[in-house]
């Protein structure tokens, strides 16, 4: 079969739009010049999937998440999300580290390259799915910062622009405080597991999934992983996340996933994988105990959850 | 007439089970349809005797057809928590599930909602009428239960919770009236 892949069939439309736009007027090519759609698609190392996981669809991710900039809906960030400017979009970096700097997300992906990875990710609600994301690990950015001595945890802070994120217009009727910030320890950090990403599914991030730029650390809960990072800084103390300031008795800092601690409202033993009626046993650290075990060794669990 | 009103209640299950093959959290979207099915009708259901009262029009006749309407939600809801969310795992509910504050305020209104239908037939309702105050009982839990179910209340929670105030304090203010 003879298939036009979609990237040279939006520009063949594309094309052709541009050639009518000349019968009318120039400032309508002027126009849709600057409406070209930007390439989406990334290079990248594939992952060659060793555990054999059984990968979600795009749709199934991308309709289904929680952004609350957006609405605490699961759905309603789709289409409130597509106005959302991406591009070009600097990241700042602050704190113990050698220069402060911001840097654009395409010289981030200049810098370090681009992998793929193929991660679980479990949400602290009690669902599951499996996504190929594309990015770099956090350790290499952390090498090029250069963290001093002083640096002992990583701060992520979600981007503010009122504007842009509804929520954040909101004032005391917010759904959560805004700017959204986590945290994570420095080993946590360095860990090779520890990826930022600004792709998955072979493209860009869509702007529901936490465009352009997002931390995915795939052994803890969901909302551990950032989404339109704005600012990324070394500090000293452990940084308060969003979750534990708003309910400090539901969740913590660490948040690792546990099949024995459970949320005090649900159980956190099983999960419901995206798509399935049935549900599947949650395991401890997402199943990537293995790797990351160690970082937590002689550390009572139950009470830093 | 209430035939009708029958027919456009169970319109969402049907909906959800035409949805249910290919919805992305299935068992979530269950919980959903059936609880906010419930807690509506539930309200709805302490609607007639307000309207008595307010507008002078009386549909009381349609009372326990919407109590049990909502009563049939709350069966179905529980019903996903034991077949699709516990799997049978009774060991589980009743060691673990049962002492989470969330789990168990949402099982008392249950309880009280099966009172309430299995006591709304002519015989054991004469006998029984009386104790069906309780149905305020399971409107508070049932509120309290829903405000609970995500991980912040959004615009439905809040909604049900406003509506479910406006109702009950035009019973008390009537009330207090006829003392008056």
């Amino acid at each position: 079969m003879n298939i036009t892949p979609e990237a040279l069939f939006n520009a063949r439309r594309h094309f052709l739009k541009l050639g009518a736009g000349a019968l009318v007027s120039s400032s309508a090519i002027s126009q849709l010049l600057a409406e070209l759609p930007k390439d989406l698609s990334l290079k990248y190392i594939p992952d060659s999937n060793p555990q054999n996981l059984t990968l979600n669809t795009l749709e199934q991710a991308s309709n289904y998440v929680n952004f609350y900039e957006f609405s605490t809906d699961k759905e309603a960030p789709v289409k409130l999300s597509q106005k959302m400017k991406t591009s070009p979009w600097n990241v700042g970096f602050f704190g113990e580290i050698k220069t402060e700097q911001m840097l654009e997300v395409d010289d981030l992906i200049a810098k370090f390259g681009l992998e793929e990875r193929i991660y679980r990710f479990r949400c602290v609600e009690g669902w599951s799915m499996v996504v190929p994301w594309i990015g770099f690990p956090l350790y290499k950015l952390l090498d090029y910062l250069e963290p001093n001595s002083k640096a002992k945890y990583v701060k992520f802070t979600t981007r503010h622009e009122p504007s842009m994120f509804p929520d954040q217009a909101k004032g005391i009727f917010a759904s959560i405080k805004h700017p959204y910030v986590e945290g994570l320890r420095m080993d946590e950090a360095r860990h090779p597991l520890t990826f930022i990403a600004v792709g998955m599914y072979g493209k860009r991030l869509l702007p529901q999934n936490g465009a352009p730029i997002r931390l995915v650390v795939p052994w803890k809960y969901g909302f551990k992983s950032i989404k339109s990072i704005d600012l990324i800084e070394c500090v000293e103390k452990e940084p308060l996340n969003t979750w534990q300031e708003q309910n400090p008795k539901e969740y913590g800092f660490y948040a690792n996933v546990n099949p024995s601690v459970d949320h005090p409202r649900w159980s956190q033993a099983k999960e419901r994988l995206l798509g399935k009626l049935t549900k599947q046993a949650t395991l401890p650290f997402n199943d990537y105990e293995k790797e990351v075990a160690g970082l937590y060794a002689g550390m009572d669990l139950r009470k830093f959850f | 007439m209430k035939a009708l009103l029958v027919l456009i209640a169970l319109l969402p299950l049907g909906f959800a089970y035409y949805k249910v093959e290919s919805a992305i959290d299935p068992i979530k979207m269950l919980y959903s349809t059936t609880g906010i099915g419930a807690v509506v009708l539930l309200l709805l259901s302490l609607v007639p005797s307000t309207c008595k009262r307010v507008c002078h029009k009386n549909f009381l006749s349609y009372r326990k057809t919407i109590g049990l309407l909502s009563f049939l939600y709350a069966l179905l809801h529980a019903s996903v928590f034991v077949v699709l969310d516990s799997e049978f795992d009774f060991v589980t509910i009743f060691e673990k599930s049962l002492k989470k504050p969330f789990i168990y305020v949402g099982v008392i209104a249950f309880i009280i909602l099966l009172f309430m239908a299995l006591t709304s037939f002519k015989k054991l309702f004469t006998r029984f009428s009386k104790y069906h105050k309780a149905v305020y009982i399971a409107l508070l839990l049932a509120l309290l239960h829903s405000f609970w179910a995500q991980k912040v209340a959004g615009v439905f929670e809040y909604s049900v919770i406003v509506a479910g105030a406006v109702l009950l304090i035009e019973r008390l203010w009537s009330k207090r009236r006829s003392y008056i």
